[in-house]
């Protein structure tokens, strides 16, 4: 078998391909590899829509991120009177996931202003936990309820005529459709990509984490905080268009991408955070990007224990001592965890927040906590910053960082 | 989109002699990640002899993860309790999402590329094979290992098959 191949950084047109390991392992990478002449172009985000406990639309979901407006209440969509946690940041109806997605679809592909042809030679890519139909299914009638079955009719009903793939890598599923829908448009696959991602809180998912313990018992999400106690899920709905740089209009660009593993535990996270570090730097390293140019990390930050220590120590590793400036919040503190949309949603605000110059809020914060010695956002902030990164992790110990960057 | 090569292929069964995959500690009541760890298993050694990988392969070897519908039989289970307003079994909540028995398997490879999972549109190891391409394409790995599974529906039988790949 081959090996990785070793490229120079500073002067590969394909930076980023392959790090060494002694600079994957050493304590952070504080200056670019490469000029900005020799950068490659970012794969641009032409469209974006987005449905959350906020409403419909992308703005004010963005409006709550940007004042760390939280929209937990009461779940009053199915009966949680059995449950621990009472508590989950929902719209206000009952909303259908198929509908919703059709709708975001659609809203993306006229926000990047893609005609009927150019839809029909778009692959869409879609991030669901799966059709939640078929746990109530006739055991004979089970086959017609997937993941992919939704993709393909989301396609059919948009008229998205490429290929189709459904993606269900729980919180990473999202952004690893976005990864490699950039790399797609990247290595010359497709022009535009569409990818989808949806998951509006229900009853299933919603009893597991309750008997999982992983749900906050105190009605908030508090990232990085003393005193956090878990996670509260969320509805998310999102899709974004991507295309190769001058075929549209470019409302953010997306610089560099990675997947990792840590091949540490089946639902832990490497407390040292090595596999999202590594992520981190390979995201870096394919943009061309120096980690001193990096002015906002939208973390993971799940609000778990394990989790933002682990996450911390990631960013720890990945920036070295700029982890300590790097301003950093977690956009679940106010939306929550939308699971398999939670990380589309999140490069949704992130983009829009690069857009108008402004940081979102990590809500819900109490106070330090020892394990995450980060520059949390806890106060709207204006910002003149051109990169932002998104995290997203995942059981299993799945990895991904998006770098963004300012049009 | 990249080629590939492939270094080695397993199925669970293989033979009549191949019971149901063997318990799995930590995951209970269903056959889905038995299944992908058996069969992982079995693929992975026939490369590797015996966990961990070999340390210069491992770190990038990816891990995709291919089934249209899932873990069913849990799905079910979870649907059965919340309809009948009992509480959910605690440990069903580990194995959700496919991708907790990759985290099981990558941890005893040794195995810390990319772990992705796919409910395919079509025949599950051609995709698979064109998720794994993409991802070595893109130099996020060098290999990945395609797990393929489906529980029985109806009066099947539960199958999986792995193929270890690389750059061709």
């Amino acid at each position: 078998m081959h090996r990785c191949r070793r490229y120079d950084r500073r002067t590969a047109p394909d930076a980023g391909r392959c790090l060494p390991d002694s600079e994957l392992e050493s304590g952070g990478l504080t200056r670019p590899y490469t000029s900005s002449s020799t950068r490659p172009a970012p794969v641009a985000i032409a469209g974006m829509a987005a449905v959350s406990a906020f409403g419909r639309g992308t703005g004010p979901l963005l409006d709550a991120a940007l004042a760390g407006r939280p929209a937990f209440r009461a779940v009053d969509r199915f009966d949680v009177s059995a449950r621990r946690v009472t508590v989950a940041a929902t719209l206000p109806d009952s909303p259908g996931l198929l509908d919703e997605l059709i709708d975001a679809v659609d809203a993306a592909c006229a926000d990047a202003d893609l005609s009927a042809a150019q839809r029909r030679d778009a692959p869409l890519l879609l991030a669901v936990h799966g059709d939640a139909a078929i746990g109530r299914a006739p055991a004979a009638q089970r086959s017609g309820h997937s993941a992919a079955a939704l993709a393909e009719a989301i396609a059919g009903k948009c008229g998205l005529g490429g290929s189709v793939r459904a993606y269900t890598s729980a919180c990473v599923a999202a952004s690893t459709a976005v990864a490699d829908a950039a790399a797609m448009v990247r290595h010359g696959h497709a022009r535009r990509v569409v990818v989808a991602a949806g998951y509006l809180v229900e009853p299933d998912q919603f009893a597991l984490f309750d008997a999982g313990r992983a749900l906050a018992t105190d009605g908030a999400v508090r990232p990085f905080s003393a005193g956090r106690t878990g996670l509260l899920l969320g509805d998310g709905v999102g899709a974004v268009v991507l295309c190769a740089a001058g075929d549209s209009r470019v409302r953010c660009g997306v610089a560099g991408w990675a997947r990792t593993g840590d091949g540490y535990h089946v639902v832990q996270p490497s407390p040292d955070g090595a596999g999202l570090a590594r992520a981190v730097r390979t995201a870096l390293t394919r943009a061309g990007v120096g980690a001193d140019e990096v002015g906002y990390v939208n973390a993971h930050g799940s609000g778990t224990t394990a989790s933002d220590a682990a996450e911390a120590a990631a960013l720890r590793r990945a920036f070295g001592q700029l982890a300590e400036r790097v301003p950093v919040s977690s956009t679940k503190s106010v939306h929550g965890q939308a699971l398999e949309a939670s990380s589309l949603l999140e490069l949704i605000v992130t983009a829009l927040a690069l857009e108008r110059g402004e940081l979102p809020v990590n809500a819900g914060f109490l106070g330090p906590d020892e394990q995450c010695p980060l520059s949390l956002v806890l106060a709207p902030r204006r910002t003149s910053v051109h990169y932002g990164l998104t995290l997203n992790a995942a059981f299993g110990g799945a990895n991904t960082a998006l770098l963004l960057v300012a049009p | 989109m990249t080629g590939l090569a492939v270094i080695c292929r397993a199925a669970w069964p293989e033979s009549t002699e191949d019971g149901p995959a063997p318990p799995l500690p930590g995951f209970v009541y269903s056959t889905f990640s038995p299944l992908v760890a058996a069969v992982a298993d079995r693929c992975l050694a026939r490369s590797h002899a015996s966990p961990p990988a070999d340390p210069a392969r491992g770190p990038r070897t990816a891990t995709v993860l291919v089934s249209r519908y899932g873990d069913v039989t849990s799905a079910v289970l979870v649907a059965e309790a919340v309809d009948a307003g009992r509480r959910v079994a605690p440990l069903l909540f580990y194995q959700a999402v496919p991708n907790a028995v990759a985290g099981y398997l990558t941890a005893r490879w040794g195995l810390t590329g990319p772990v992705v999972c796919v409910s395919p549109v079509g025949d599950a190891m051609t995709e698979g094979m064109a998720v794994a391409a993409g991802l070595i394409e893109d130099g996020d790995a060098d290999e990945a290992l395609i797990v393929a599974v489906e529980q029985a529906m109806g009066s099947g039988v539960d199958s999986a098959s792995a193929v270890l790949v690389g750059a061709g």
